[in-house]
């Protein structure tokens, strides 16, 4: 108590001087939550979206298949694996996917075409695919009908209605070939896979391919997003590694993850810089409070306070600048990185298209994360950097003579 | 008895090249209940003295024995503690901590010294009503005058409960007036609690009320005499 109170007194000596290093610390802070929570919101979206049209978040496949993506090498589906799987309450439900590479032909033109056995209520509920349909409608579990990308459907000069011939090979090499009624057309978020997917309902696709109660892939989606590598982790314990293979969205776009750590190794180099420039602000003003108070610590080691006691002191008064500091911006910070959290800034103009320009089907707008470890690090990087800066008075307290304090 | 005993004391300062002496083989015994000035010239070793009697510094040769103990030999931290338990400080100035009112300034010590809460409340008011500051206990020190400080300096060095205080030319940045008021103080509670004081000054009327006076020039003792202290007249 009476070190705390001494501290906190020694603080407010030179009140100036306190707010404005209060208020230096207190900038540093939310600028740093501001650029941690926007990356971390922008990261967390591309993930997202990738994930929802692309990979999914975690997928389940037949070993084989990540060297080798062909039907052979195909992953059963049955409801003792579904039930085994949904077992987990951290999973929220099951995506399965049957791929391969056929051709499509219209009347006009033939294309190499992506051919998706989907279950539609499931992809609906992964990424709304059915919100984006342009023309028609969705199918109905093995109705023989097809929906296909806009692109697609353009190259091919389909509408609804047309007919679509797919031809290509099916299990183990049997032949395949089918004649699918067009339903509806829909735009993909992703570019790359907007000029070349054919969705077929999954019961069509099997007996196409020949491939009854097989997936390609199977989609896994856990409730939250940083549930995933712990999902991951115990699901591998949990499932034989000869016939199933679990591999979570970081493998299966190593490029979207060196992206992002390319991009947080850029975040923290620009706040580590911005921390040295508060450190060093800090520094001065202890550095201030210590000189000018020499011939004081050496009053005080006389009249038989000692060292260690006063080092105490001395800690804590940095602690408790540092405290004030970061409680003053993470306030701020939060109400701020709240509003944007539930208020996202929308990009337009120049912005907006260099997003759409990427072609990644990532929305153009900017996200705030509202993440509780974004608050806790800034507060954990101020404490180690108050303490190391502390380091200065408190070797001079332990050192002090006091003939030299006396006469300062 | 003597509290305090010091056998061939000297202290070399290296001040550049040449090797300053402030002190030269001081032979020294101060009794219980001494009222005691220690005078001489500017540089004579006055403070020098004062601060190896109160283990502030260590001597380049010799011994200083406080109650049959050689302070001189004790480690640091030791020492720190000696100081806080068996020595009571009165300095110039810069005495008081700044943020601190009159009563928390001498709590301070007694609070160090791991006092009780309940006790030291008490002891801190009637130490500070025995020196006049009764009603000026909430006062910060920049509140009071240099002369109410020291005398809050008094009130701290006695609440330790030590063996004897020192004070190097507590009366120095006072006028006159304050200087007596603040002697009246410490002659009272040399008087009352058989407190023993030693303090240095260059103030002729200061001088007159010790009751030994020790002469210093160079860095040795040139005269030591018992007088009949001037009766302070108020
Ligand atoms: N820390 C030190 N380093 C070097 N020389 C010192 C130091 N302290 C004191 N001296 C020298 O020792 C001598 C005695 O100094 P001291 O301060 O004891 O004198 P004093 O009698 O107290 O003088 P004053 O009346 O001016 O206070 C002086 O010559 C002084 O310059
Ligand atoms: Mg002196």
């Amino acid at each position: 108590m009476l070190y705390l109170s001494l501290a906190w007194r020694n603080l407010w000596r030179n009140a100036r001087r306190t707010l404005i290093t209060l208020a230096s610390i207190a900038f540093a802070v939310v600028l740093a939550l501001w650029v941690s929570s926007m990356n971390r919101g922008s990261h967390q979206l591309m993930v997202d979206n990738l994930s929802r049209f692309h990979t999914g978040f975690i997928q389940l496949q037949e070993p084989a298949w990540l060297d080798e993506p062909s039907l052979d090498h195909t992953l059963t589906y049955d409801p003792a694996l579904q039930q085994q799987l949904l077992a987990d309450t951290r999973l929220d439900y099951l995506v399965p996917r049957l791929e391969t590479f056929m051709l499509a032909g219209g009347a006009e033109q033939v294309r190499g075409a992506m051919v998706l056995g989907v279950d539609a209520a499931a992809e609906q509920q992964l990424n709304g695919l059915q919100e984006r349909l342009i023309a028609g409608e969705f199918f109905q579990p093995g109705d023989g009908r097809a929906v296909l990308t806009e692109g697609l459907a353009r190259r091919l000069q389909l509408t609804v209605g047309d007919e679509l011939v797919l031809l290509g090979q099916g299990r183990f090499a049997s032949s395949a070939a089918g004649l699918f009624e067009v339903a509806g057309v829909v735009r993909h978020p992703l570019r790359e896979l907007d000029n070349q997917l054919v969705y077929l309902s999954l019961p069509d696709a099997q007996w196409l391919l020949s491939a009854e109660q097989q997936v390609s892939t199977l989609l896994l989606t856990p409730h939250q997003l940083q549930q995933t590598d712990a999902l991951v982790s115990s699901l591998r314990q949990s499932l034989d590694a000869q016939r199933h293979r679990v591999v979570p969205w970081q493998e299966l776009m190593p490029e979207v993850l060196g992206a992002i750590q390319f991009d947080l190794a850029q975040q923290n180099f620009v706040l580590g810089t911005l921390y040295m420039v508060i450190g060093f602000g800090l520094f001065g003003t202890i550095l201030m409070m210590t000189l000018e108070r020499t011939r004081e610590f050496g009053v005080l080691i006389s009249l038989g306070m000692q060292r260690y006691r006063l080092s105490l002191v001395l800690l804590l008064e940095t602690l408790m600048l540092t405290l004030l500091g970061v409680l003053a911006g993470c306030l701020p910070g939060w109400l701020l990185l709240r509003h944007f959290h539930h208020n996202p800034i929308q990009l337009g103009g120049d912005m907006a298209q260099v997003f759409e320009d990427m072609g990644m089907g990532l929305e153009p707008i900017l996200p705030f994360a509202l993440d509780a470890d974004l608050f806790i690090t800034q507060g954990l990087v101020l404490f180690v950097l108050s303490f190391l800066i502390c380091l200065y008075p408190v070797l001079r307290v332990l050192r002090l003579d006091l003939m030299t304090a006396a006469r300062s | 008895m003597a509290i305090i005993t010091t056998h061939g004391l000297s202290k070399v300062y290296q001040a550049g090249k040449v090797p300053v002496h402030a002190l030269r083989d001081v032979d020294l015994s101060i009794e219980e209940g001494e009222f005691t000035s220690i005078v001489g010239p500017s540089g004579s070793g006055k403070t020098t003295l004062l601060n190896q009697l109160g283990g502030l510094d260590r001597p380049s040769s010799g011994e200083v024995w406080v109650d049959g103990c050689n302070i001189s030999a004790l480690k640091d931290s030791q020492l720190i503690d000696y100081r806080l338990r068996h020595i009571g400080f009165i300095f110039q100035s810069y005495n008081l901590l700044p943020v601190f009112t009159a009563a928390e300034n001498v709590a301070f010590i007694l609070l160090l010294q791991g006092e009780k809460k309940d006790r030291i409340r008490q002891r801190v008011s009637e130490l500070l009503t025995e020196v006049g500051l009764g009603d000026r206990m909430d006062a910060r020190p920049r509140e009071l005058s240099g002369g109410q400080q020291q005398r809050v300096a008094v009130a701290r060095a006695l609440a330790s409960r030590p063996r004897f205080i020192l004070a190097d030319e507590p009366t120095a940045n006072l006028d006159s007036q304050s200087a007596m008021k603040l002697l009246d103080i410490m002659e009272k509670m040399n008087r009352e609690h058989r407190m023993t004081f030693i303090f240095s000054t260059h103030d002729q009327r200061v001088i007159e009320r010790a009751r030994r006076v020790i002469r210093m020039v160079d860095g040795a003792i040139e005269s030591d005499q018992v007088q009949q202290p001037e009766p302070h007249q108020a």
